[in-house]
């Protein structure tokens, strides 16, 4: 069944998705407090892994798997709308962009989900804001601590060391954690401590944190101890990992990822961007665009590739977001402004691949043009929580119930 | 000698009193209002009155400044304006008009617009390492400055107004915007605010170019409301969207800003509550009168300088001060490193440097006189977290926490040891191309191999070549990897290089100047010199003890001639301490 969804088919599983029903929003008390103490009889220790790849600065989803058989499309997008003839169709109403061979791969062997329709109420347009609200899973209000920070602490209320990774030059709101210090690097070779022989001794002793009153020092005695304990670990990790396989031209952080699973590292939580705002093209998007989804396309086949290489394949789920999608109509500059509702990706082995959520309209638009979110992007946060990791209260950490997908095999 | 005032100081906008002035707040205020300093520096403000010390650094313009202009390699040239948003665009334009970048298609042959996509490339790489260049000249500028809030002042506003040279791809563009935050940078806000609306750097950097009437982008519209001025949240969708329109046919032609007058929608908007046939200027003025934006203002200033947290009842006070001052950015910038807030214990040594204030503050510290040729400053600084004429987005560097990572802290460690001992396999950056496939490519091209040949890719072996892989495999009218090749070799033929000097230390000179008789004096004194927060009484012990295994002695006399490189390894390990990463 994996990837023959008919077109009827993609409606009726966005059927959860009508009305008031679409969010799927039922609030329920916040628990936060004492979440790492009442949750903790039901952790989860199915062992899997979760991957998430942000997209940063709003990816255009409409030019990235393309709707051709819908007018409205080219109608709106006369300039920049990709032609049918060049898309990678992957059934009678959608193509992915043309350079995204991996995207159509997965999809094709039935192991990529794509989510439509994502998006909150009230959506907001400035980059910084949306993506605070997408990494905290609190549209409108925001949270000191991020999901992915957040699902550690439920999951793992006792913090071992290295149980969440951001690979990244800096922390993700994503994954602020309150029991936990993730590990964040960037570079693999460079994650490690060029010291003299004989500063070994004065190197092994890091202080105490206890007792300290800076605030600002005690954060910095903390990184120095998950410093101290993760950077031999990743070095390794990194000089053992040798791939046949090709990631693109970038790679994103991905073979990274795949060199902390092979060297299994304890690690359940990885979080990774492709950074700096690349996704946002008000101007002249055509090729930046085609080529950026190329390269996020390789990076994540390749990805999938290489972790069957490795036997862990079933293990481990990517989920790929942005903080919204673009305008429908495009701008005079051949290109697109910010917008709402956006698709999401997941993949990986065990996903039951096909499409999720219901499909918006390109023709009942919002005020500003945008289109109107049909799932709201939580029950993609809870289906991977509970569906995917295992651990049931995912309203919890969400702070709401969130209607879930059934994704997986 | 009191570190701080008292815990009652925070918050406290009381200017502090001579009575209250000593050393150890003088440092601190050369630290933030500027890049720290040797000892005698610190000794200079301390001699001043408090208020005699604040005016010397915030009216920095008594002080002549006397440092060199930037110097122009001199790798542009007319043709290439205006240069095209992509090496697709150049080609395309070559072959609807026959040229581009000012050099003519040839007329037939091989690869006819090869020496047009070079050539764009060239522009790329000489642009990309003459902002090498620039970022040097103003690391010098730090280092070497008797005004050193002036240089501050421009690295805070570079963050606030942050422009990206790689996509602007002009460094004159990034250096002209660096000269308006010298000029303008302790001025008045709107003067500051109207000249980088109008500046090529941030017209560039967000599209203005393109903001039309009749189909207004409105990314520079909502950046200047969110990000420059007032922060979200405190205006609609729609005032963005008339600001927009008021923001229509501003543009830039090479280096001057100019207004295209059919493309400015001269209609009336209505915008925070104000109608009217508003232009870009009117709407700045506008946004200038909301209260919240000089709280804005004025709150982004005081977390640069002194911390994250922020009462809000203290930038209500903090704002109405700018505000009253006609947005004038000095006297509140007096008012604050004179309060005893500034002094007090919430304040003092809480502030995580920023990798530019890590790096300045230490060749300061160290007494250099400019910023050492090895390790490459802009590569140290950027695997860092910052560097200079590239920050991430649009929104700058996200200060304080968010600096160090445990793989950043580890990095802080090796850039101390890179000043301290200079890599002997340095390659320069800004000669030396590290990408693989321009390194192979320059290889088969010597062996003679043919163009088509030298760049194939040469991975791809059992699991197949990677989409992107294939893609940039172009081979037709021109040759991308080849252009991509020869344009960095023409690049470092025209740009001037960096100067190598590693850095010129001398400790045991500094141990000497000191009078410094034993070890426990020496750990004590370059704990004092170059830390703001000491570490614990046990590290301090610990690090006596390894200069006294190191020296086989305590004794300095005995040590003098043989104590340098023992001494480094004392100065790596204090600057590797996390307490050494504290302002």
């Amino acid at each position: 069944m994996k990837s023959q969804f008919t077109r009827r088919e993609v409606l009726r599983a966005g059927l959860y998705g009508v009305g008031i029903g679409a969010a799927g929003i039922v609030p329920v008390p916040p628990l936060f407090a004492s979440t790492a103490q009442a949750l903790g009889a039901q952790i989860s220790n199915n062992g899997r892994i979760l991957v998430v790849l942000e997209l940063s600065g709003g990816n255009d989803g409409l030019n990235t798997l393309v709707p051709y058989a819908d007018d409205a499309y080219y109608r709106l997008r006369p300039k920049i709308g990709i032609r049918a003839g060049s898309l990678r169709k992957i059934d009678e109403h959608f193509g992915f962009s043309s350079g995204m061979a991996g995207f159509e791969r997965l999809y094709k062997e039935g192991t990529l989900a794509v989510v439509h329709g994502c998006g909150y109420e009230n959506p907001s347009f400035s980059h910084f804001t949306s993506m605070a609200y997408w990494h905290t899973a609190a549209p409108n209000r925001g949270d000191e601590y991020g999901w992915v920070g957040r699902a550690a602490d439920a999951i793992s209320p006792k913090a071992p060391p290295n149980f969440l990774v951001n690979i990244d030059t800096r922390q993700s709101l994503a994954v602020r954690s309150r029991v936990h210090t993730p590990l964040v690097f960037d570079d693999p070779n460079k994650f490690t401590r060029d010291g003299f022989y004989e500063e070994r001794d004065v190197f092994a002793r890091v202080a105490d944190p206890g007792g300290v009153e800076n605030p600002s020092r005690r954060y910095l005695l903390d990184i120095a101890r998950s410093a101290k304990s993760a950077s031999a670990l990743v070095k390794e990790a990194w000089a053992k990992y040798k791939s046949p396989v090709d990631y693109g031209i970038t790679g994103l952080d991905l073979p990274k990822v795949a060199a902390l699973i092979d060297a299994g590292l304890p690690a359940r939580l990885y979080y990774t961007s492709y950074r700096n705002n690349a996704f946002d093209t008000h101007v002249f998007q055509g090729d930046v665009h085609q080529r950026i989804l190329t390269y996020t396309s390789d990076a994540v086949s390749a990805f999938m590739q290489d972790l069957k290489r490795i036997g862990r394949a079933d293990d481990v789920a990517v989920m790929i977001f942005s903080e919204f999608g673009r305008r429908v109509p495009e701008n005079t500059s051949l290109g697109t402004d910010h917008g709402a509702a956006n698709l999401m990706f997941v993949a990986g082995g065990k996903v039951k691949g096909g499409h999720y959520g219901k499909i918006p309209s390109l023709t009942n638009l919002d005020a500003g043009d945008n289109l109107v979110y049909t799932t709201d992007f939580r029950r993609v946060y809870a289906t991977m929580i509970s569906g995917w990791l295992g651990f049931q209260d995912a309203p919890a950490i969400l702070n709401g119930k969130f209607e879930t997908f059934d994704m997986f095999v | 000698m009191q570190r701080t005032g008292p815990a009652g100081w925070q918050n406290d906008l009381t200017p502090i009193t001579p009575s209250d002035w000593n050393y150890e707040f003088a440092s601190h205020l050369l630290e933030r209002a500027g890049f720290g300093g040797a000892p005698e520096e610190i000794q200079t403000l301390a001699r001043l009155t408090p208020e005699a010390a604040v005016r010397r650094l915030v009216y920095f313009q008594n002080i002549p400044n006397d440092l060199p202009a930037f110097d122009h390699s001199g790798v542009h040239d007319p043709g290439l304006e205006p240069f095209p948003e992509s090496r697709p665009a150049v080609t395309k334009l070559a072959k609807e008009k026959g040229e581009a970048l000012g050099i003519k298609v040839k007329p037939g042959g091989d690869r006819p617009l090869q020496p047009i996509v070079n050539k764009f490339f060239y522009w790329l790489r000489a642009s990309v390492i003459e902002t090498q260049r620039v970022a040097y000249w103003w690391a010098n500028r730090m280092v070497a400055t008797r005004r050193p809030l002036e240089e501050k002042m421009a690295l805070f506003w570079h963050g606030h107004f942050a422009v990206n040279e790689a996509k602007v791809r002009d460094y004159r563009k990034t250096l002209g915007q660096l000269e308006l935050f010298h000029k303008h940078g302790t001025g008045n806000f709107r003067d500051l605010m109207v000249a980088v609306a109008k500046d090529p750097a941030m017209l560039s950097f967000l599209d203005a170019g393109v903001n039309v009437k009749g189909a207004p982008n409105e990314n520079f519209a909502r950046e200047i409301m969110e990000l420059f001025t007032m922060g979200v949240g405190n205006y609609s969708e729609k005032d963005i969207r008339e600001a927009a329109r008021a923001f229509t046919g501003w543009n830039y032609v090479d280096l001057t800003f100019v207004v295209n007058k059919d493309r400015h929608d001269s209609g009336p908007k209505t915008f925070l509550g104000s109608t009217g046939n508003f232009d870009g200027v009117d709407v700045i003025d506008i946004i200038l009168k909301q209260p919240v934006t000089a709280r804005f203002i004025a709150g982004k200033v005081y977390r640069f300088f002194v911390r994250q947290e922020l009462a809000p009842e203290m930038q209500e006070r903090l704002g109405a001060l700018i505000r009253n001052s006609d947005y004038k950015i000095a006297p509140l910038l007096e008012a604050i490193f004179l309060s005893r807030d500034f002094y007090s214990p919430a304040s003092v040594g809480t502030q995580i440097k920023s990798p530019i204030q890590l790096a300045i503050s230490t060749f300061k510290k160290l007494g250099l006189k400019e910023a050492p040729g090895v390790p490459d400053f802009n590569v140290a600084t950027g695997a860092l977290g910052q560097r200079l004429f590239s920050p991430p987005t649009v929104a700058g560097w996200a200060e304080g926490r968010a600096w160090v990572t445990p793989g950043l802290l580890l990095e802080r460690g090796n850039f101390a040891r890179d000043i301290l001992f200079p890599d002997i396999n340095f390659l320069p950056s800004d000669r030396y191309n590290g990408a693989a496939d321009i390194r192979t490519v320059a290889v088969k091209i010597r062996q003679g191999l043919d163009i088509s040949t030298a760049t194939m890719p040469d991975r791809g072996g059992e699991t197949g070549l990677a989409e992107s892989n294939m893609l940039a495999d172009r081979d037709e009218d021109f040759n991308t990897r080849y252009g991509s090749f020869r344009g960095w070799q023409m690049a470092i033929e025209k740009v001037k290089p960096i100067p190598r000097q590693a850095a010129r230390i001398d400790l045991s000179r500094m141990v000497a100047d000191a009078g410094l008789k034993n070890t426990t004096e020496v750990v004590d004194y370059f704990v004092r010199r170059f830390m703001r927060v000491a570490p614990a009484d046990e590290k301090r012990r610990i690090l006596t003890s390894f200069l006294d295994g190191e020296l086989r002695t305590s004794d300095i006399a005995v040590a003098k001639t043989y104590m340098e490189d023992s001494l480094r390894l004392l100065l790596h390990l204090i600057m590797s301490e996390p307490e050494y990463q504290l302002s």
